[in-house]
């Protein structure tokens, strides 16, 4: 029950050995095609925003809808949201060093050339575009580490004080996660293709990452529980975490189709050049294999009771996720961002640039979750609704 | 048939959902075989301790199923074999069938699950409605168990009793209960 949760050297070493791992690809990244390898570097570091965003968004609406079943967990989304901090040094890099190979709008000629970026340079301007950046970080940043903190003090102190503000503060959060993010999104990951815009695109992104920083929850939790700890998570914890990535896969499916229909639609040569690029040639693969393993297979999949509540299928489940996401992120970052240089990339060219990055900043996020989860203890043992966790059970 | 009982049938009424599982359960262990129980709404332990067995949901994925085919066939009949109709240079055969199949995979697996519903519970128009007790659409729990002509006095006694310790408020007799 008292256990606290040990980074075992194991993990340690392994996540040492995928940075090294990443840092080799950056390394090879930069010598060859700098362009990719810093849209890889987005890709990756945007990738862990999401996780991170997610889960956290995940801690706020137990907070705000007072669930009693997760209450045993939430040392997990918070750990995954002290994150943050790092993705917080990790995409400065970027937006320092790499915008100009990314974004097309940072170049002056091009500008000068173009009137319709003329007309949007007021915002997509470096010195606002740095502006953003920190004062969104920051708020993300004071949010996580306030949540984490007034969770802590709660399983010093108990009873209802640090509970009710966490409620509050959760509320806030949710609010300001919806600005920020909408404006975070649009500045690192819309502006890449700077004559494109779509007004579902921020929502579409913001339901991928509560899709696949719960499905990364139930992921780490389950893992947990195989170590031994939280031995009282049962089926219906399970069925739970599944119901979530169940639910929000359709969502996904639905913003995701909701922009594309509308585009489709309404036909305009300005708006379709986006999916014209991505639908043909060798891109076709993965925007469809998007669908499938974002939506069709967990739908299909976890719709049957019993796998439902099988923590191996919701390994792999949460697995298959975790690659859909990737994709996700490749198709919408890569063809604005290399596709002007001379050869085309898509499913051919993911290399050991591509893998290489992504299991380094994987490292790096396995290393920040396990040690701010060793820290305190795994289990909040003041929370007021423990109890009800513990005994959790279908109805 | 020899004779027929007028009441038939034990019922006890619960005014707490605990209760009302705590008797259920222990009523089952005992070996009481429980006919039928009324609740105010969907308690899935019911179906647990009882050991239902359902092909719900089964029925309506195939439902669901059915009614995309269906309704794409309709489309595919209308919009592109009968009268094709060609708007801003789109394809007949075109995208925008996927909202309505997306509403009427929903609506062919509700329609038809329900009609699958009334015919297994044998519901329709004009049937009349045997209410067990007057307050299982408001706030109580009723479990039902039948009283077959062999049984003793002392059986009926022990159900009785065993209703009573389980803490039901009332306890009586109805005739003509349906089994689940």
């Amino acid at each position: 029950m008292d256990k606290a949760y040990t980074v075992s050297p194991g993990l340690r070493i392994l996540s040492i050995c995928l940075v090294v791992i990443g840092i080799a690809a950056f390394v090879a990244g930069f010598m060859f095609d700098p362009q990719r390898a810093w849209a890889n570097y987005l890709i990756d570091s945007y990738y862990f925003i999401l996780l991170s965003i997610g889960a956290s968004f995940f801690l706020a609406i137990q907070y705000i809808t007072q669930s009693g079943w997760s209450s045993m967990f939430n040392r997990v989304p918070e750990a995954m949201g002290s994150y943050i901090t790092y993705a917080g040094v990790l995409m400065l890099i970027f937006v320092i060093f790499g915008s100009h190979s990314v974004y097309h709008w940072t170049h002056h000629d091009a500008v000068e050339a173009d009137v319709l970026l003329q007309h949007k340079s007021p915002y997509l301007n470096m010195p606002f575009f740095i502006v953003r950046f920190v004062i969104i970080f920051c708020a993300w940043i004071f949010f996580m580490i306030l949540l984490r903190r007034l969770s802590v003090k709660q399983d010093i102190v108990g009873g209802l004080t640090y509970f009710h503000k966490s409620e509050f503060y959760s509320k806030v959060f949710i609010f300001v996660l919806a600005l920020t993010f909408s404006l975070g999104t649009f500045d690192w990951i819309m502006s890449i293709d700077a004559h494109w815009f779509s007004t579902l695109f921020v929502f579409k992104n913001f339901l991928s990452a509560f899709l696949h920083g719960s499905a990364v929850v139930a992921l780490i939790i389950i893992l947990l529980h195989q170590q031994g700890y939280y031995p009282k998570l049962n089926k219906a914890h399970l069925h739970d975490f599944s119901k979530y990535m169940f639910i929000l896969g359709i969502m996904w499916a639905y913003m995701w189709f909701a922009q594309y229909l509308l585009i489709w639609y309404s036909n305009m040569p300005e708006e379709t050049v986006y999916y014209q690029t991505r639908i043909s040639h060798e891109w076709s693969v993965l925007f469809y294999g998007n669908v499938v393993l974002n939506w069709l297979f967990p739908f299909l999949f976890l719709m049957l009771n019993k796998i439902a509540k099988n923590k191996y299928a919701l390994i792999f489940t949460a697995a298959v996720l975790m690659v859909g996401m990737w994709i996700d992120l490749y198709v919408q970052i890569m063809p604005g961002s290399t596709m002007s240089e001379a050869a085309p990339v898509g499913l051919n060219s993911i290399g050991f640039v591509e893998i290489g990055a992504f299991l380094g900043f994987l490292g790096i996020f396995i290393f920040a979750v396990s040690r701010t989860l060793s820290k305190v203890n795994l289990i909040p043992e003041k929370h007021p609704y423990l109890e009800e966790s513990l005994m959790h059970k279908s109805h | 048939m020899v004779s027929t009982l007028r009441n038939n049938n034990i019922f006890g009424v619960f005014d707490d959902e605990d209760l009302f599982i705590a008797a259920m359960k222990k009523m089952e262990k005992a070996g009481i075989r429980i006919k039928n129980v009324f609740t105010p709404y969907p308690i899935e332990d019911v179906f647990n301790i009882l050991g239902l067995k359902t092909r719900m949901p089964y029925t309506a994925f195939i439902y669901a199923t059915i009614g995309v085919m269906l309704t794409y066939a309709f489309l595919y009949w209308t919009s592109v074999i009968d009268y094709p109709v060609i708007i801003g240079g789109k394809p007949t055969n075109t995208l925008a069938f996927v909202v309505i199949l997306f509403v009427m995979t929903i609506n062919g697996g509700i329609v038809m699950s329900l009609f699958t519903f009334f015919i297994i519970q044998k519901l329709g128009p004009g049937k009349p409605a045997r209410v067990v007790h007057k307050d299982i659409t408001d706030d109580k729990y009723v479990i039902v168990i039948e009283k077959t002509e062999e049984m003793s006095n002392e059986e009926t006694q022990r159900i009785n009793s065993a209703l009573f310790e389980n803490g039901a408020i009332e306890i009586g007799e109805k005739e003509n209960v349906e089994t689940i």
